[in-house]
């Protein structure tokens, strides 16, 4: 049972993740998501548009992210693609967070949150696209 | 969007951030923080911060190794739900002392 959905697509450009955000927000206010579960999708769009158009074009090419957000039974369905170089994120080591504050790097930081606040995360590269399809929990 | 206000509190100086700490407003964060005084006892007051990444966590880490070097504290306080489970999967629960409410933080920090 499909009852809300989100499509959407957009340039490869940070200058979208304002508007991106306030579309997200609004969908999960319409759906009637709880504040944790559109909090985690939101976090998960947000690192993932970051990461994609910061290291996934670096020659600097025009791409397209797509975005699509699905809430089915009780499960919110997350699809975010994009045209960028073959990536997947869920097969970089997770980033060191026990060390001492001095020698603390945060990289890949984004990507340990994303994949410790969702339900399942899987990656594949199709068409020419990396393609991220994530589940979350709707209760909060 | 994100608005930041410094408020001296006795010999604390409270930073009280409202909005989203993104990618987009983060660097306006880290530059707020490099134009305060380093040493001495910060104070982050989150109560109206309604969401973080990844990229305003590196700023809150990146200060909190500037204040420490500096041989001062940084302390946060008040966070959302959703914001202190960012901090604890993050990890920077244990590092960062993280205080229920401005009160209580002022209270301890004192």
């Amino acid at each position: 049972m499909t009852d809300h959905e989100l499509d959407l697509r957009l340039p490869n450009d940070l200058a979208e993740l304002d508007a991106l955000s306030s579309r997200i927000e609004a969908f999960m206010e319409a759906a009637g998501i709880a504040t944790t579960p559109a909090y985690r999708l939101q976090l998960a769009v947000d690192e993932f548009f970051n990461n994609a158009v910061d290291y996934g074009y670096p020659d600097g090419r025009a791409g397209e992210i797509g975005i699509e957000v699905r809430r089915v039974g009780d499960k919110l369905h997350l699809v975010f693609s994009d045209d960028g170089d073959p990536f997947d994120p869920f097969a970089a080591p997770a980033p060191d967070l026990d060390g001492a504050l001095a020698e603390r790097r945060v990289g890949g930081l984004g990507v340990h949150l994303v994949r410790t606040l969702c339900d399942s995360f899987a990656y594949a590269r199709e068409k020419d696209r990396n393609v991220k399809r994530l589940t979350f929990a709707l209760a909060d | 969007m994100i608005h930041i206000d410094r408020i001296v509190a006795g010999t604390i100086v409270v930073t009280a951030v409202k909005g989203r700490l993104d990618s987009s407003s983060s660097p306006k964060l880290e530059e707020f923080l490099a134009g305060a005084p380093s040493e001495g006892t910060i104070l982050l007051d989150f109560a109206e911060l309604t969401y973080i990444s990844s990229a305003g966590l590196r700023v809150v880490l990146k200060a909190t190794k500037l204040v420490r070097g500096a041989g001062g504290t940084l302390a946060v306080c008040g966070l959302i739900p959703q914001v202190h489970e960012v901090f604890d999967v993050s990890g920077f629960s244990s590092l960062i002392p993280i205080h229920p409410s401005r009160e209580a933080a002022l209270a301890t920090m004192t």
